[in-house]
Order: C-alpha cells, then structure tokens, then sequence
C-alpha cells in the first residue's frame, strides 16, 4: 500500500477506534486511568512517527512492514511509559497495545479494502469516514480527559497548627498539609482514593491506619510518637512515598506495617526514614517494594518481608538494626538488590542463635536472591535456616 | 433500453462491469463486444507465451474491492495460510488458471453474459443527454476497447521467421528474441528450456522491477504528482513508465545464467541468421492506432498530448463528461490518468471513476 500522509493518519485513527472504546470500557471496569491514557498515547506516538517518520521513508509499505514498525511504535510507547511514570502495568499494556496492532493490521489489509471501494488507490484516505473517526477519537479522549478532572479528588488543605484528631477520613480526598500541619491522635483512612500529602502526625495508636480500602498514597508524611505502628496497613493497596516515622522509645511497634494486601496488588514504600521501633518496614501475606528507604536503629529487624509475602527491597541504607538486618522469612520470596546493611548488632539477650547479628538472613522455608548487596560490619553477613535458600551474588570488592 | 454502456467486452470492460454491479442490474448495463467470454484473448496470449502465473499480485482480480484478493480465495483452495503470508511480504502471483477460474465464477454470478451484445461499436458520438453508439443512446459510456493490436516492428513485418510472441508458436533450434520486456523475459526462458540457441536483440537493458509500474503509482500519493504534471512532462513520464521490465529473481535469472555459461544465451544488438524470430514488443500505443478512439479524437476535437488521450484525473474525457453524461477510458488508452492503466489495478481505478460519476448523475 502506497499511503498519502492523510491517509496513513485516518487509517490509523480510525483503527484505533475500537481500541480506545476498548480502552474506555476496560478503565470504567477497572476503575484506572492507565488504559484511556495508552490508548491516547498510541495515537500520538502513532500520529508522530507517521507525520515525521514513516511517511518519508515509506512511499510503498509492504504488509509485512506492520511487524517491525509495531515492534518500534511498541518500544516507543514502552519507553515514554516508563520514562514519565504513567501507571500502566506491562503486560496488560503489551496486550492493549497487541489489540490495537492487530485491530490495525486487518482493517488495513482486509476491513477497509473491503468496505470502501477506492481504499486502495486512494492511499488509504476514508473519506467522510476518516474524519469522523478522527472526530470521534478526539470527542473520546475529550470526554476522557474532562471525566479525568471531573473526578479528580476535591484537595482539602489542612491549615498549619496542630488539629486535634484522630482525624477519620471518610470520603476520597487529597489531605493537603500547610507547613507545620499537625494532627495529634493519628489518621484513618477509611475510604478508596485518599490521599494525605505533607501532614505530620503525632501520637495516636497508629500514626496513620489504613485499613480494606483502595488507592491510598500517603506523600511527604511524618509520623513521631505513635503507640503501636506508625503506618498500619492492613487489606489496604498503599504507596508511601518520602515519609519520616520516629518509633524512637516504641520497643514493640512498627514503623511501616503491610500486612494482608496480597490480593491489593503490589504496595510500594519509598525514600522513607525510619528510626526505632522494633522492625522498620515489615510485610506479611503481601506484595511490595521496599525501595530507597533508610532505615536504623531498630530493635528487631529493620526490614522484614514475612509470612508468604512476595516482596523486593532495593537500594536501602539500613544501621544498626538488632539481631538481623535484612529479613526474608517465612515462605516468603525476597528479592534484595543493592541494598547497605552494615552494624547490625548481635541480639544476645535473646539467646537465638538465628539473631546473632546477620545482615541479611533467609528462614522458614522462605527464598531470597540477593544481588550486590553491601553487607559491613555485621557479625554474620549473611544466612539461610530451616530450609530456606539464599542465592548470593557476591562482589569481592566489597 | 439500458441507461449504462461498456464498449468492450474484454478484461478492463469486465471489470467495470463488477464494479457497476454495486448499483445496477445487468438490465441496466449494455455490454458490447465481440467476444462473450471476457478472458478470451488473455487465454490466447498466456498460452502462447506458456505464461503460467500472473504478473500482478493479490489484489490483481475482477472485484470492485482490493480485498478479498485472490491470496484469501486461494488460502481457502490450499487449505493453507502460505499464499495470505506471500501475498503479505509481495510474493504472491495467482497462477493464470487460478485468475481464469476466478473470471469465469464472476462471470457466472454477475450475469455478465445478460448484458452482453455481440457487435463492435465503430462510432461514439456525444448527444444530448448522452452518447450515440450504433445500437442506441446511452447516457453514460466507458470505453475499453483494449490493446489496438501487436507491435511488430516494421522490419520484421515482411520477415518469414517472425512470429509475435502472443501468437501461437513452437521455437526453432535458433531464436532470436526481440524485447526487453517480461513477454520476451518469459520466451527466453521458453526456448531455452526448448532446447534451442537464444539471441536477445534489444535496445536498451531491461528494468528489474516487481510490476510493470513503481507501486506508488497505484495510488493517489504517486498519482496525485503525475496529475498536476505539465502534458509535456507527463507524456516524458508515461514513456519512461513504459520502458519493458520483468521482476528480478533467480527465478528469470539462474536458467540465463546456466545457459549464458553453456553458449546458448547472449544478447546481440542486430538481428542475426536465426531460424526463427519471436517479436516480444508488446502492443501498439496510442489512440491512433484504435480506430473508434482517433474517430472519436476527430468528431469531437479532442484534447491529445502525442500518443496520449487527454483525460480527468478520474478517467473521463474532458470536455464530454458534465454532470448528466459519462464518457470514459479504462484498459490500455487510460493511461493520462492512471499510467498502470493496462492492469487489473488500472481497470478498477477506471470503474470507480465511472461509478462515482453515474452515482452522482442524478437522472441516471
């Protein structure tokens, strides 16, 4: 097929039609975004390669030619996904995206041959067609896009000065502290899609409770003098990012606890600090990534993935932690990369031999990879007990 | 009395015919030709050059759409998914019993032979409301009146040993070839495998290319260049265009090898003594040489660029065609507006053409 410039771009947008119905049907389904913004997103990178690439190297494009050049578009697509953090999860991706190639490829090479007369010798162009689908498209992602805004959660700002709580959150929102917002007594979310940005939480049972609800994201909060944990997470999907929790003087709480999210998807914790209480990060029965924390001065293990959790931990500092530092225990599969553990100190009051001061240790029928992770100064770099299995990829130079 | 007319009943007419059948019965459409069976000279040709496969690809069939194409019939045939995925990387050629097959089913179900009159039609004559033809009045007319006959070059018109490659002939011990083209491409390889000593005599290298015409010439993206040309440029275009080529491939190319290394295959610049000479030089061109067409040209002053028919960009003659009445070219004398014209493909551009303007015309 020789294309002309319109007609490659009507070809397309019509094509594409379906895919972004699709696409609207599964993100009302699935109560996400993501399938509606890579629908969008195909069309432009789409549009885009036709206008400046595709068009100027191929005056004739043979069918075979809608392999690789979706091989390419896909590669495109994949890397502005990633490169600018849009939430789509990579293989529903990959299998949107392989719906739309292939919706593409047999309405090009058999739909529209066979429903328009001149498709061929007109390069591709449909006509009154081609423009309504393009009507169509941007009327679509319109109404996407305003459903978008629409829907966006109301921010409601929590004005600097210390507010009495708990605070119970009983609507979706997005909790904005002022600078030197403080709520005394903690915070429970209690319904889906809240969001608390820049709020400094003190004392309470729980800092923060987040507990049988959906979509939360806790950004720049900082916990002190919390009773038991200081984020209690249970059957809750949560991403908390930058956050301070001080368990300084807790020998029993938690400083982030996810417990019981396996079937939430995967739970996300990230450039926190955390000092004192007993484990810094601990998860059981669930999905996370523990990445870019720094976690010290614990009484127990600084972080624990636990209990048939399936859970990583990249790139964490963790100091000073007693008895273990970096704990896959369990049933639990662990992947540690990158990660310090250093210091960790022997727990000989205990008298458990598995608590001797290990950096990373793997126990109860639990499996951990471990790769290129700095393990110094800790009495036992490394160990796997009753039954468990660590695969270790030393570096000599460390 | 039908409001539609199809002078010509051979391949290009049949394919209007298939595209008219959207809109109108075969009440509607006068056939006229000399021959029913609109295959007819392609089965005199293709035999007499042992063409087993078509030049033209998937999309080289009689119905008003691309697809399905012949590739989706055959996978069907085959039981096999092997001509859909040579279709797609350009590899697939319907071989010619497959194309005739296909002509004959359409043929049977689009109640061709309904519409058909035997009879040549020597004069078309603009009217009003429409066209004069010696059988009656008809509103909308295209012509299709094929190739005007074989292009045998002067010298070689008196000459004993000539034989056009189109008519019915065996190969002597020695051949002389005269062409470039795929015609003479194919009895190359013919008389070779005859047995017999082969000369080429052309004048110029033949062009490898996989159609007669660049691809981009099949739709609007190269056409609609070609149509804003200057008539000077465009009729330099259109001879370049039909300068004679044949696919490349080991296919054409390993038997002249083998045969070029065994002494049985050259190229000559001149005729030599050779026992027998097959003039592969296709056609005559050119509306001169169509005798209704330079009648048409003389009655109605119309507009001509050398060899060439002036014509719209959709195939209709300027200057007769108005929103009431319909006069255009399909097949060979097309090419103004399509320079594959002589194709399938070219056939089919012709007949949408035509279609939109009697789908427009609203007194049709």
């Amino acid at each position: 097929m020789s294309y002309t410039l319109r007609g490659r771009a009507e070809t397309r947008l019509a094509a594409l039609l379906p895919v972004l119905l699709a696409a609207c049907v599964l993100a009302a389904v699935l109560h996400r975004w993501w399938p509606v913004e890579l629908v969008a997103l195909m069309a432009a990178v789409g549009l885009a390669l036709d206008l400046e690439v595709w068009h100027r190297l191929l005056p004739y494009q043979p069918a075979w030619a809608s392999v690789p050049l979706g091989a390419l578009e896909l590669g495109v697509l994949m890397t502005i996904v990633y490169a600018f953090g849009l939430h789509a999860p990579l293989w529903p991706a990959i299998a949107l995206f392989g719906a739309g190639w292939l919706a593409s490829v047999v309405l090009a090479q058999a739909g529209f041959p066979f429903l328009r007369l001149g498709y061929a010798e007109d390069g591709g162009e449909l006509g009154r067609v081609g423009g309504l689908a393009a009507v169509a498209i941007v009327l679509a992602l319109a109404g996407s896009a305003a459903t978008y805004v629409v829907r966006l959660p109301p921010v409601v700002h929590l004005s600097t000065g210390t507010h009495l709580g708990p605070l119970v959150i009983t609507k979706r929102e997005v909790l904005q502290g002022e600078p030197g917002a403080v709520v005394r007594g903690g915070i429970v979310v209690a319904h889906d899609d809240v969001e608390i940005k820049n709020v400094t939480v003190v004392g309470g049972a729980n800092g923060i409770t987040v507990d049988g609800v959906r979509g939360t994201v806790l950004d720049g909060v900082t916990v002190q003098g919390a009773r038991l944990d200081g984020i209690h997470v249970r059957n809750a999907g949560v991403i908390v990012r930058d956050c301070t929790v001080d368990m300084l003087g807790n020998r029993l709480g938690q400083g982030i606890d996810i417990s019981f999210n396996i079937g939430e998807g995967m739970s996300m914790v990230e450039g926190c600090t955390i000092v004192g209480g007993m484990v810094g990060i601990t998860t059981h029965s669930s999905m996370a990534e523990i990445v870019d924390n720094r976690v010290s001065r614990t009484t127990g293990q600084a972080i624990s993935v636990a209990e048939m959790s399936m859970g990583s931990a990249m790139d964490n500092q963790i100091r000073d932690a007693l008895g273990v530092g970096l704990n896959c225990d369990d049933q639990s599969m662990c992947m540690f990369e990158h990660n310090t553990v250093v210091d960790t100190r022997p727990d000989r009051a205990s008298g458990d031999p598995t608590r001797r001061g290990i950096g990373v240790l793997a126990s109860f029928y639990s499996e951990a990879d471990l790769w290129e992770n700095r393990l110094a100064g800790n009495p036992v770099p490394t160990g796997a007990v009753t039954s468990s299995m660590l695969r270790t990829t030393p570096r000599t130079d460390w | 009395m039908p409001r539609v007319a199809i002078v010509g009943s051979g391949l290009a007419g049949f394919i209007v015919y298939q595209t008219l059948r959207r809109v109108l019965e075969p009440s509607e459409i006068a056939v006229f030709g000399t021959d029913a069976d609109p295959a007819a000279a392609l089965r005199v040709r293709a035999a007499a050059i042992r063409q087993r496969e078509m030049r033209s690809e998937s999309d080289g069939h009689c119905l008003p759409t691309a697809f399905p194409g012949l590739a989706f019939s055959s996978v069907r045939r085959r039981r096999s998914l092997r001509p859909l995925l040579d279709s797609a990387l350009d590899r697939y050629h319907p071989t010619v019993e497959e194309f005739l097959s296909h002509v004959e089913r359409l043929r049977e179900r689009s109640g061709w032979d309904d519409s058909f009159i035997e009879g040549r039609v020597e004069r078309v004559r603009a009217a009003d409301g429409g066209f004069d033809l010696e059988r009656g009045r008809f509103r909308h007319v295209l012509l299709a009146p094929g190739h005007p006959g074989l292009n045998v070059p002067g010298e070689l018109r008196e000459d004993p040993r000539a034989v056009h490659s189109y008519e019915p002939h065996d190969y002597a011990p020695t051949v002389t070839i005269v062409g470039a083209g795929l015609a003479a491409a194919t009895e190359w390889l013919n008389a070779l495998a005859a047995g017999a000593e082969v000369v080429s005599v052309r004048r110029r290298e033949p062009l490898r290319s996989p159609l007669n015409v660049p691809r981009q010439y099949f739709s609007r993206r190269g056409l609609a260049g070609f149509h804003r040309l200057p008539a000077r440029e465009r009729v330099e275009r259109l001879r370049t265009l039909s300068a004679p080529s044949y696919p490349a491939g080991d296919r054409w190319d390993e038997p002249l090898e083998r045969a070029r290394a065994e002494g049985r295959f050259r190229v000559e610049a001149s005729l030599n003594g050779s026992a027998q000479v097959i003039c592969a030089t296709g056609f005559l061109s050119g509306y001169r040489h169509d005798p209704l067409l330079a009648r048409l040209c003389a009655e109605h002053e119309l507009e001509t660029a050398e060899d060439w028919l002036v014509l719209d960009p959709d195939s209709t003659v300027p200057g007769l065609t108005d929103p009431s009445r319909t006069l255009s070219l399909a097949g060979a004398p097309a090419q103004w507006a399509f320079p594959a014209a002589d194709t399938l493909a070219g056939a089919r551009y012709a007949a949408h053409g035509f279609l939109r303007r009697i789908e427009q015309c609203r007194t049709r």
